[in-house]
């Protein structure tokens, strides 16, 4: 085995399978498969999660895991910190590993705030002298001295979320793994936390990082590493890793009006007016071919959404839909976009809006690049998606 | 193998995008994973995280209480109520010769002894099983959770010493110099608390069946360990043949000491026996059972530490 400095992350080859189907109780399941395997040694019950995972870090790189729900991700972080074992190849995390996998599992809602912190702070890996010398640290951090002496089951889920996260970000470790554990919590306590997370790695500390959000990713990691169906797609600098997953996951989800409605969309183009190309600053149109069954009094929506998640702006405009084929075109007299890829998303509601069913669900319809500067990147930490507004000129024919 | 001067060849560089076709359906065989299980290694990991142990136990001690009026007095409380019941049911009962000591207090002892046991292996046993949430997302050595349940038990049982002594006020008695011995025998019976603690903990976990058996087996248990009957019942010389008859005595032949043998399988009759005889009569223990009981507690600890570690790989998939 190599010999790797503290704070380095070493995985090669590393293959992970669990077992087909849970519910079939263990010891039933491995009485079958032994009688497989003697049988049939190549047909036994497993599923693969993670397929040839090699990746390495340097002591106080960052590196951020991305792919969609069940690629992996989260096993990957279990096996580097030991919660459970490769099946097979090599993993090593040298130096003091601060896992946190879940910022609630640790507390126990029975005790106080104050107890919980000594607890979580064990079970994470810290000494109690450290826990003691910290404590008022610590719970400054996470804004609860008011609560601290309280049940931590009469605490809400945000408060308890701040309570886990505060004692791991006093950890000090060499390799800090963090999986998933913002989601909850309001706006400022992420920006907070990212921040905490910021400086753990500016001070020297390797950090892994999983989340969806690639705003936070690119934010706070120099490297990346794509999993996508137990197989590690790609790796590199975050930039391009996380360029190539977007547009492999808008391939996925543009391929279009996955919801139908009563009005088909038959074809949909946004292009500048000037005939160039779809420039920041520039006029754009967006034009819409559909055909719908009545006529009828609606609402047209358009958006424009970075990734598939949310849209940075909307518009709509109230109208009637004739009956048969029409076309909508929708003049934009300035394209509020820095260079990057995007999703054009539209709607059709009835009007006044009823408990009916959408004419056409509000869903990504095509994806289009963008020319221009690069997007401004903010001083510190996060979030990407700003509302815009957008003045617009409507023709419903 | 990458050799040591370039572990970060690939991570330094650019983009790099696996190619799908080159990743065979199943690893090849030379790097399945093996897990190695270095006792030495392990039990030293152990004992650099006790905190933990400890942290756990006082997580569970002071749960336990948490919310109830007279709080942590319960703790001394529930045993006094055992006890209460004891002095009540058995005052009257004489079941076997006790040597004149009361019968409750005989039979507290040997309630004391193995309420430790039933209560370590019924809560150690299930004690992964409860703490799965923290078992599939912390990383300290699994043991501590089994470990952790036995020393609040260890605990609980040393303030039911209190309402022993409150026993031995009412009936008048004072505890033997031979009590000294008593630490000896509890050593003997934590270790194979532990041993039996750590086997159906991590086999609990695999086969949830064991749940539901594993009451009904320490319910049972009480009655094959000698609580409520005395341990010399259990013949010294158990004839299985040749030899002759003299005077009621035989002579001759081949005879097993069955305490023995029963005290390498069950190491609490000889210890309950132990205790008895140290802390109630004064007397010096038989020294072949206990003996016996000693080897037959390390060979549980052994063992139960082997299985443990043994199916610990799983533990994280399958809680």
């Amino acid at each position: 085995m190599p010999t790797l400095p503290d704070g380095s992350i070493h995985v090669e080859h590393v293959w992970k399978r669990f077992r087909a189907d849970k519910t079939v109780p263990l010891f039933y399941d491995q009485l079958h498969r032994l009688g497989r395997s003697i049988a049939d040694p190549d047909r036994r019950n497993y599923r693969w999660v993670l397929k040839d995972v090699s990746f390495d870090l340097e002591p106080g790189g960052s590196l951020a895991l991305i792919g969609i729900n069940g690629s992996g991700k989260t096993t990957l972080l279990k096996i580097l910190s030991q919660v459970t074992y490769q099946t097979a190849g090599t993993s090593q995390v040298k130096g003091r590993i601060g896992a946190l996998l879940s910022v609630t599992s640790g507390l126990h809602p029975d005790l106080t705030g104050r107890e919980n912190v000594f607890l979580y702070g064990a079970v994470l890996g810290m000494s109690r002298e450290r826990i003691r010398q910290q404590f008022d640290d610590i719970v400054e951090f996470a804004d609860l001295q008011d609560a601290i002496d309280r049940q931590v089951k009469f605490f809400s889920l945000g408060m308890q979320m701040r309570l886990g996260f505060s004692i791991a970000a006093y950890l000090e470790p060499d390799v800090l793994l963090v999986d998933e554990v913002l989601s909850v919590g309001d706006a400022n306590f992420q920006q907070k936390c990212l921040q905490r997370i910021g400086e753990i790695v500016r001070s020297g500390t390797t950090l892994l990082y999983v989340s969806h959000d690639l705003a936070s990713v690119e934010a706070s990691c120099e490297q990346a590493v794509w999993l996508s169906d137990a197989v590690l797609r790609a790796k590199g600098p975050t930039k391009e890793v996380v360029t190539m997953y977007r547009t492999a996951v808008e391939q996925n989800s543009a391929l279009l009006t996955a919801k139908e409605g009563v009005v088909q969309l038959l074809k949909a183009e946004i292009r500048a007016v000037d005939g160039g190309q779809l420039r920041s600053e520039c006029e754009v149109e967006v034009s819409l071919t559909l055909k719908a069954p009545e006529r009828a009094n609606a609402s047209f929506f358009i958006g424009i959404s970075q990734g598939t998640a949310f849209p940075m702006f909307v518009i709509d405009h109230q109208g009637i839909m004739p009956a048969g084929e029409f076309e909508i075109h929708c003049k934009l007299g300035y394209l509020p976009l820095p260079k990057g890829h995007y999703s054009l998303w539209t709607a059709i509601t009835g009007y006044p809006k009823g408990k009916r069913d959408p004419y056409l669900p509000w869903q990504p319809v095509i994806s289009f690049d963008a020319f221009g500067p690069d997007r401004m990147e903010p001083p510190e930490g996060v979030m990407a998606l700003s509302p815009v507004y957008v003045g617009a000129t409507w023709k419903v024919s | 193998m990458t050799g040591p001067e370039s572990p970060f060849e690939s991570g330094s560089a650019g983009l790099q995008v696996t190619d799908l076709t080159a990743i065979p359906t199943d690893p090849p065989d030379d790097i399945w994973y093996h897990h190695k299980v270095r006792f030495v290694a392990s039990i030293k990991l152990l004992w650099d995280h006790r905190e933990i142990m400890y942290t756990l136990a006082e997580r569970d001690f002071r749960a336990q209480y948490k919310q109830a009026t007279l709080g942590v007095l319960w703790a001394v409380l529930s045993p006094v109520a055992t006890l209460a019941i004891l002095v009540v049911v058995f005052s009257r009962v004489r079941a076997f010769p006790t040597q004149g000591v009361p019968f409750a207090l005989y039979a507290f002892v040997g309630i004391l002894c193995w309420s430790y046991f039933a209560s370590s292996l019924g809560t150690g046993g299930n004690s992964l099983l409860v703490n799965k949430a923290l078992l599939a997302k912390t990383q300290f050595p699994r043991e501590c959770f089994p470990l952790e349940t036995m020393l609040v038990n260890a605990l609980n049982t040393v303030l039911s010493f209190i309402p022993l002594a409150l026993l031995f006020v009412i009936f008048g008695r004072a505890p033997r110099i031979a009590t000294v011995w008593v630490p000896m025998f509890m050593l003997i019976e934590v270790v194979f608390a532990a041993g039996v603690t750590l086997a159906v903990s991590s086999l609990i976990i695999q086969m949830r069946d064991l749940v539901q058996v594993l009451p009904i087996i320490i319910s049972l248990g009480i009655f094959v360990t000698p609580v409520i009957w005395p341990f010399t019942i259990i013949p010294t010389h158990y004839h299985l043949f040749g030899g002759t008859e003299v005077h009621g005595h035989w002579i001759g032949g081949f005879a097993v000491n069955l305490q023995v043998i029963y005290g390498f399988f069950n190491p609490l009759g000889p210890v309950i026996a132990g205790v008895r005889q140290t802390m109630l009569l004064g007397g010096n223990p038989s020294w072949a059972p206990l003996c016996a009981a000693v080897v037959g507690a390390c060979a549980y600890l052994a063992f139960g530490y082997r299985v443990f570690k043994r199916f610990e790989v799983n533990f994280a998939d399958i809680a």
